[in-house]
């Protein structure tokens, strides 16, 4: 009876002492939890792409690099012809997963196959057409003639692959072993991907509310907790590891409707423009960095900036275009006061937040601002039915300045809600398009982004900054690229 | 049999009002899901990719011949693609389903059993500790926000104490912390039900007849007692079981689970009526079913109720 009093007395202190021990953080191999995972595998549906390459899964034949500029990857080369078609040199010695290498006819079936079925693969050059020369060599064929194919071809949109039966394979620093929809990637390091013996198991995790990934890094079951919101930062200090912060490129700015009578007046928009203080910007959303103009500051065709603060001129400026200060402080020009209507969306929380703080701005210079959101920010920018609009938006997705410059500002592109138009500023833009050296290309960028300034249809505001969270197993890998690139071949866990 | 023909046809004419009522809501609801999806994933593009998307999407046809192509693939399980993911919406919703159903059902068995002990016990002794347990819980249910008691369970078990491995474990160990968010947010109301209906017993006759012929009051109670206790309980039930699955998004949300709720959540904000519209459907005909079986076993319980 003594016996089994102390048996019972025994496993009952073993099973508390189970409860109450802490879980082992550490695990083998490395755990990485974000707010987005892969839906699906095959790149040629839906976003996967994009998702599969920021996982570290899949590679195109051109990337972004940290420093903004498209470099080769699975391609050695890309060479413009004369009848306008493309020649790409496959890099020697690259394979996929499962041993096999990557030859020309692969690339092609596969990026023809993701093609014809993804709409989003022909969004800047229209279809594109690959054709095996060789073992090393295609033809690119676009349908709508392009100087810029490197670039494209870094979009998320074409991540290289073979299909073995059902299943895709990729040449990635990851191969996936276990994959459950909307909640857990496994995967291996690729054996036939240098330097692979470096590497750890990882698993994504999804953790779709920001909060609980930050309580999940805490309590020690991440490595890397990647875009941990900015008020739970304070409460990780206390935590092992780090968080670090890095420069996003979905630059924040506002537009200015050129279709609003007081805003047809470049001096107008350019006194809105320096009457807002980046830095009460960065402020209020308590990360980023002052705008210099449309790109983050790592692209080489970065406009140098700052960009001008200075109330006193702005209120000169307004009152030289005629707009005079009344005595209830706002200005007023042949009987109509300057209000204006401005919008921001709660997709964007930070946009929201910067509202109240433009219209203190704003009214300091004598401009009255009622503040609006809507959820649907492209119907009403799309309809021009605003006077300023808060916007994020990524300005160089592959690492080109020339989309962006010519679809939100050429005269009459699809989304040049501003409805402004220069027509020079459209001839610097053409000259753009058919310029193929990317040093020129830089050039012609920053005398754009010049442009854009001079007559301020838009307001360049703030570079936002993201935030992850780093286990000692992880202390210094830097992430950059923004979402596009989170696993990356470096991410080797310490000893 | 004419009788359960008609019910039949009483059921399907009110779900074909619901589900027709939500894609005509669903379409007015402001924001456009191919610009969106074009937004989020930094798709710089004209009106020829936007004519695409809307093609490829079955978008681009009259409001009716969606709804009737749309109706015929439900009916005839093919539900189609999710915009935003572009996998089947049916094999996401098998492969979520297991999670929203365990949770659910799992979080609300809990609390009816809980609850109608509970309600029991508060009943036996009016003003008792049980009863203020049971109130406090009620009040709580109503008043404390999920998401943040869900929250405080993960910093105290996870992050304080580290009792949990809140995400990284197998699905049985993902289910139980939300499921038991759940059930906290359950049981008091389930509990005040069941007492409501032992208290009602208490002032019977039958009952100070019970005592009077010797019986104990927890014996004389719980044998007079269950029946009524149980017919309140499912009345009170039954509503929220039709919101069972899709019910629970907060604790998958929290806790990371690859649910129904979770997925339902993000078609919302990407306007992914492929996701969005099966669910209506689904919901719309769980729910019917739920009340009408409710309703059934309530008259099985009870041959005076109409």
């Amino acid at each position: 009876m003594m016996r089994f009093r102390t048996a019972k007395a025994v496993a009952s202190a073993a099973l508390i002492g189970a409860l109450l021990a802490p879980i082992s953080a550490a695990a083998d191999g490395v755990t990485v939890g974000q707010t987005f995972i892969a839906a699906g595998l095959d790149p040629a549906e839906g976003s996967n792409g994009w998702a599969l390459v920021s996982h570290g899964i899949g590679e195109q034949l051109f990337k972004v690099s940290r420093e903004g500029e498209v470099v080769p990857n699975l391609a050695a080369s890309a060479t413009l012809n004369g009848d306008g078609t493309w020649t790409v040199e496959l890099a020697p010695n690259r394979f996929f997963s499962d041993g096999t290498a990557v030859t020309a006819e692969t690339v092609a079936m596969a990026l023809n196959r993701t093609g014809e079925s993804n709409p989003s693969a022909r969004a800047t050059a229209g279809l594109l057409t690959f054709t095996a020369l060789d073992e090393d060599t295609l033809t690119v064929s676009t349908e709508q003639p392009t100087t810029i194919l490197p670039s494209i071809l870094a979009e998320w949109a074409f991540p290289v692959y073979r299909m073995d039966g059902e299943a895709p394979v990729f040449t990635g620093p990851f191969a996936v072993t276990t994959f459950e929809p909307g909640a857990t990637i496994e995967m291996t390091p690729n054996t036939f991907y240098a330097d692979a013996e470096t590497r750890s198991d990882v698993t994504v995790r999804r953790i779709a509310d920001g909060q609980s990934l930050a309580l999940a890094f805490a309590s020690g079951e991440l490595d890397m907790a990647f875009n941990l919101p900015v008020e739970t930062l304070a409460m990780l200090e206390a935590t092992e590891g780090e968080t670090v912060t890095f420069p996003v490129a979905y630059q924040y700015m506002m537009w200015m409707n050129t279709r609003t009578p007081a805003l047809a007046d470049p001096q107008v928009r350019r006194a809105i423009d320096m009457a807002v203080n980046r830095a009460d910007l960065v402020t209020a959303a308590q990360a980023g960095v002052p705008a210099t103009g449309a790109f983050a500051a790592n692209y080489p065709f970065a406009a140098p900036g700052p960009l001008p603060f200075d109330p006193a001129m702005a209120a000169s400026l307004l009152d030289e275009a005629g707009w005079a200060l009344g005595s209830d402080g706002v200005r007023a020009k042949d009987g109509e006061r300057l209000e204006l209507v401005l919008y921001a969306y709660p997709q964007r929380p930070d946009l929201v937040t910067f509202q109240p703080v433009v219209r203190a701005a704003l009214a300091e210079i004598g401009v009255a601002i009622t503040t609006q959101v809507t959820e649907s920010p492209s119907d009403v920018a799309g309809s021009g039915a605003f006077d300023l609009f808060l916007w994020a938006q990524h300005t160089a997705p592959a690492g080109d300045p020339g989309l962006f410059l010519s679809l939100f500002f050429e005269t009459d592109a699809a989304r040049n809600y501003t409805g402004w138009s220069n027509p020079d500023y459209d001839a610097l833009i053409a000259e753009l398009r058919a310029e193929g050296n990317p040093q020129a290309r830089i050039g012609l960028a920053l005398r754009a982004q010049e442009m854009i300034a001079a007559e301020a249809p838009v307001s360049f505001l703030v570079t936002p900054e993201w935030h992850v969270g780093l286990s000692p197993a992880l202390a210094g890998y830097e992430p950059w690229g923004s979402d596009y690139y989170v696993i990356r071949p470096d991410l080797v866990a310490a000893e | 049999m004419a009788g359960a023909l008609g019910l039949v046809g009483r059921l399907a004419l009110s779900w074909l009002a619901v589900v027709a009522a939500a894609f005509l809501l669903l379409r007015t609801m402001p924001g456009d899901p191919i610009e969106m999806f074009l937004d989020q994933m930094s798709v710089q593009s004209g009106p020829e990719i936007v004519a695409a998307y809307r093609a490829a999407w079955g978008l681009d046809e009259p409001l009716t011949w969606q709804f009737l192509h749309w109706l015929e693939g439900f009916v005839t399980f093919d539900w189609g693609v999710s915009f935003e993911t572009g996998r089947p919406v049916a094999a996401d919703f098998a492969a979520r389903l297991p999670y929203s159903a365990a949770i659910g059902v799992g979080g609300m068995t809990l609390a009816v059993i809980v609850g109608f002990l509970l309600g029991y016990l508060a009943a036996l002794r009016t003003g008792g500790a049980f009863d203020a347990i049971s109130r406090g819980l009620a009040v709580a249910g109503q008043s404390l926000p999920a998401f943040a008691v869900g929250l405080v369970a993960l910093w105290v078990l996870g992050v304080e104490l580290r009792w949990i491995d809140a995400f990284g474990g197998g699905p049985v160990e993902r289910i139980v912390m939300p499921m038991l968010l759940v059930t906290f947010f359950s049981v008091g109301a389930m509990a005040r039900l069941t007492r409501a209906g032992f208290a009602e017993v208490k002032r019977s006759p039958y009952f100070r007849t019970a005592l009077a012929k010797g019986r104990s009051r927890p014996a004389a109670l719980w044998h007079h007692g269950r029946a009524a206790g149980a017919l309140t309980l499912i009345a009170g039930l039954a509503p929220e079981l039709a919101w069972i699955i899709g019910g629970t998004a907060v604790a998958e949300i929290v806790f990371g689970v690859p649910g129904i709720s979770e997925r339902v959540v993000q078609a919302v904000s990407h306007r992914d009526y492929a996701i969005l519209q099966p669910y209506i459907a689904l919901l719309a005909l769980w729910v019917a079913l739920v009340l009408h079986g409710a309703r059934g076993v309530r008259r099985a319980l009870d041959p005076r109720i109409p």
